[in-house]
Order: structure tokens, then sequence, then C-alpha cells
């Protein structure tokens, strides 16, 4: 998938959601913070109103105004109050703080509750009037400590940023995941399509090339039976050159025979059998010329794994392998092994041989790619195809000078 | 100025005429009436402001242009660290009362001398000393 098409995909949705969420949950927040916030100014206003009351009452009897306000001076969420006479001057105040009575005319004039910031918090302050029974007016300020409010907020605050965390965390595993379950099923798609088209591409050229060897091989027949006439009945000086010829034309229907095994679909002929009979079976078809070129090829002939499979098929795999090993081994060891594991089987056949450069890996198991003077290309993409038909896999580990590592794994895991 | 024993010794001593002292009705830091003032200093004095609270540190400002003596009311000894001595310009920003006595007070938020300046309140007044928000704690004595 193109980064384009992920931010596309992926993370535009993402960003989506969050932004969404982060802009729904700031208007709700905001919206419950102002509903709070007006909560407890009426709240305020309502306890102003009392104090006003009371007060009202102890100054018709002539309470001073400090004895008036020393009830309040405890008072803990009471940042400050002062009391006033109609000219608003200050008959007494109160303060938690020294000094501290931010009363501004200013500010009081124009409205009768107003918030301030201050290190301790914001501070609601309320500036309103009463009348005593006597008909006298007085001025109540009040500033109150909203500390609690402001608690209640950076706690609210607090859950949403970690609601936030968790949902982006959430967010980002989830796409992820979605992210790995799209590529893989891409991947798988890519395949197929893949596969689908190699097989039609591999049918036409099946179809073209087989038709080509019918062709091909009645006239090679023909002329087969001709050098053979040719040989009975030519003089004994030219036979032997007859003979050659009918040789070359022998070995042209062999190379077309071996084309056209390659280019057929295979049909398997599955049936279970024990894997060491079967190496030992491939072992001894290669075994003379192991010894002459003084290799020993080992496995172990007691081990009791069996596996479900085209015997034939997966011999000649073997086989082809065994035979490029061999080709490449001057001497040493060839060492066969088979294990089970939870889902499948393996075969791996190691040389001490040559090795395999590391850029012609890729292509080993292309057909007719070769580096051997006499090769035609098609045994290892020959065993490819028939480890791909039984629904197995092949691969190669290999180092220039140290040899090389084919390992088959067959489905079919420890029964 | 020095924090010594007897310092605190007379602390303790003046605090205990603060029930005399009780809080004038215009002893609060007015924002509205906010001056600026320069002068000498003529005095350095400790004495009990407010009530439940340590003795501040008050210096005598001596205006020379218009002939007026200021008493500015700083802080609290404990929270002031800068030495002032006397005969040492100084430039005040705050708020100004009169006593029954006559006499002018200012109560100051920010001090300037020898080319720093000190914060004592906020904007509003707000004794600095009295924390700077939560879980910040107290600091003392701030230049800026």
């Amino acid at each position: 998938m193109k980064k384009s098409n992920f931010f596309l995909f992926f993370y535009l949705p993402l960003l989506g959601i969050l932004v969404i969420f982060f802009f729904l949950s700031s208007i709700n927040r905001s919206t419950i913070r102002n509903k709070v916030e007006e909560l407890v100014q009426e709240q305020l206003q309502a306890t102003a109103e009392i104090l006003k009351v009371n007060m009202s009452h102890l100054l018709d009897e002539s309470y001073p105004a400090s004895e008036i306000l020393s009830p309040y001076r405890d008072e803990r969420n009471i940042y400050f109050m002062a009391l006033m006479d109609e000219n608003r001057n200050i008959l007494d105040w109160r303060s938690q703080f020294e000094g501290y009575l931010p009363i501004s005319q200013k500010q009081a004039g124009q409205k009768d509750s107003w918030i301030i910031d201050s290190p301790v918090g914001k501070i609601y302050n309320v500036f309103s009037s009463f009348t005593t029974p006597d008909g006298k007016t007085y001025f109540l300020y009040l500033g109150y400590s909203l500390s609690n409010l402001q608690e209640m907020i950076g706690q609210s605050r607090r859950t949403f940023f970690i609601v936030f965390s968790v949902l982006i965390l959430s967010a980002v595993a989830f796409f992820f995941g979605l992210y790995r379950v799209q590529t893989g099923y891409l991947e798988k798609q890519r395949e197929a399509e893949k596969e689908k088209k190699e097989k039609e591409r591999f049918r036409e050229i099946s179809g073209f090339t087989s038709g080509v060897a019918h062709e091909i091989k009645n006239p090679l027949n023909s002329l087969s039976l001709l050098f053979e006439l040719m040989q009975k009945k030519a003089p004994e000086e030219l036979r032997q050159s007859i003979s050659l010829g009918k040789q070359e034309i022998q070995k042209i229907a062999s190379i077309i025979d071996r084309f056209s095994a390659t280019i057929k679909p295979l049909r398997l002929n599955k049936q279970s059998f024990l894997l060491a009979e079967l190496i030992g079976d491939v072992h001894r078809s290669i075994s003379q010329e192991a010894e002459q070129k003084n290799v020993i090829i080992s496995f172990d002939a007691s081990n009791p794994l069996s596996i479900t499979a085209d015997k034939d098929l997966l011999g000649q795999a073997l086989l082809n392998i065994l035979k490029n090993s061999l080709e490449a081994s001057q001497k040493g060891e060839i060492s066969i092994r088979t294990a089970a594991h939870r889902k499948t089987k393996s075969i791996s056949i190691e040389d001490c041989g040559q090795g395999i450069e590391s850029k012609d890996q890729k292509y080993i198991f292309d057909p007719f790619f070769t580096k051997k003077e006499h090769g035609m290309g098609i045994g290892l993409y020959l065993t490819k195809k028939i480890i791909k038909a039984h629904g197995g896999s092949i691969s190669l580990k290999s180092e220039r000078g140290r040899g090389t590592t084919f390992t088959i794994q067959l489905p079919g895991g420890m029964k | 100025m020095r924090k010594t024993p007897s310092v605190f010794l007379l602390g303790v001593f003046l605090s205990c005429l603060v029930p005399s002292l009780a809080q004038q009705q215009q002893h609060f830091y007015n924002i509205d009436k906010e001056i600026h003032i320069k002068g000498s200093i003529k005095d350095i004095i400790m004495e009990p402001r407010y009530k439940n609270s340590s003795p501040f540190l008050v210096v005598v400002l001596e205006d020379k242009e218009n002939q007026k003596i200021y008493n500015i009311e700083v802080s609290p000894i404990w929270f002031f660290e800068n030495d002032f001595h006397k005969g040492e310009d100084l430039h005040v920003t705050g708020s100004p009362y009169t006593t029954a006595e006559n006499e002018q007070n200012v109560i100051a938020r920010e001090v300037r001398f020898r080319g720093e300046t000190l914060v004592l309140r906020d904007k509003h007044g707000f004794p600095t000393w009295r924390g700077q928000g939560k879980g910040k704690g107290r600091k003392r004595g701030k230049n800026f």
C-alpha cells in the first residue's frame, strides 16, 4: 500500500475520530463547566443574601460592624468580606491574606458579581446592597473561594485526558490491526492474481509447446526410422556415422520429452509412506555417482517419520536437489535430515559444495536458469513445482565456498 | 538588613501589640488608588501590621520633591531577603492610605531599587508570600 493511501485510509479516519471526539468532549465539558459555575454562583448569591439578612438585623440592633463580621473570620471559603455604608465607606473588613481586599469600585460599579484570578485560585466576588429595617442602605462585598469548583474542573480535565489517551492508544492499536489485516488480505489477493496470470500464461505456453513438441516429434520418429533403415542398408564405413546421427535424434527426442513433462500440469497420486524409505530409494539411484565423486550421502534410515504425498514426484524432487548438491560438491558429505513440526514436516539437504552466489539465489528456481555448461535449468524449477503442488515450500541458504542447504516444508505436522 | 535573633525577639514583642493595632478601615490594597512614588530611605522599622501575621518591614521614605514622608509597608520580615540601607533611592508602586494620626502609608506592590524590581503583590494586591498557586509553595522575595 502506498504511503498516501495508508494516510488516506488509516490515519485520516483516526485523526477524524480523535478530532471529533476532542471537539465534542470539549463542548460537553465546557457546557458542564458553565452550568456548574452558574449553579455555584447562584449558591453564592443565595449565601450572600442570607448574610445580608443577618447583617441587616444586627445593624438594626446597633451592633458594631467589627462584631457583625467577626463570626465569619474563620470561614475557610470566604477569602475576604467588607461591610460598607451607603457612601461606600468601609465600616469593617476581613481578609485571609494581609491587606488583600481586591475591591474595585470601577468593577463593582459595572456589575454585582465577577471573578478574579489569584495565586490561590479563582475568587468569586459579590458586591451588592441591602437595606436595614430602619431604611439605611449598606453594601456587602464578598470574595468567595472557587477552589472546590476548580478542583472538580481539574479532575474532569484529568479524566478527559486519561480517556483521550486511552482512546488514542486503542484507536492506534485498532487501526494498526486493521492495516495489518488489510495489507495481509491485499498481499494474498496480489499473490492469487499473480498465480492466476501465471497459470493462464503457463496454459498458453503449455498448449503451444505441446503442439510444437508433437509437430517436431512426428518427423523425428520418421527420421529415426529412416536412420535405422539406412543403418541396415548402408555400407559398413557409414554405419557408425549413421548411428551417431540416430543417437543425436534420440537426444533431441529425449529433450522434447523432458520439456513436455515440465510443462504438463502435475496430477498428484498421494499415498502415505515413510520418508526414510523414499530417501533410501533416491539415495540408491544416485549412490554410484556419489561414490565416484567421493561424496558420502548420510541420512537416518531408521527415522519413523511418515508423510502423505506423491511418492514418485517427491522422489523426483529430492533427486533433482541431490543431483545439484552432488554436482556442486567435490568431496565431503551431503546430509539429509527430516523433522516434524507443529504444522509441517521438513526435509533439509545440506552439502559442503561451492555454494550459490547471492545474486543468483533468487533466480535458482526459475525455469531455464542454469550456471552449468550442460544443464537446461529445469531441475530445480520442476522441484519447486512439485513441492508447490503438494502445498509446501522450498527455500535455500547458501554461502559461497561453504555449501548450500535446501529446505522443503510440506504440510502435515506431528501426527 | 540582617535577620538576627534580636530582630525576631523584637518581632515577638511587637506582635503582642497586635490587638491594639486593630485593622484600620482603609488598610488594604486598593487597586483603584495605585500610585508611584520615589524617594530615599530615611528609616527602616519592623512592626506588626495585620492580625495573626508576623511583623512587617516598613520603610520610611522621604519624597524630597514633594516634601512628603511615607511609611512603605513592604512585606513580612521573613519574606524579605534583600538589604535596605538608609539614604538609598527607592521607587515604589503601591496603594496609599492615611492613618488616624494623619500619617501617609503606602502598601507596596512593587519596589525598585539598585536596578532591580521586587514584586511583592500581584495586580489585585494578593501578597506574593501567601503562595504562588497550588503545590508551588512560597517563594522568598524574588527579584524580577
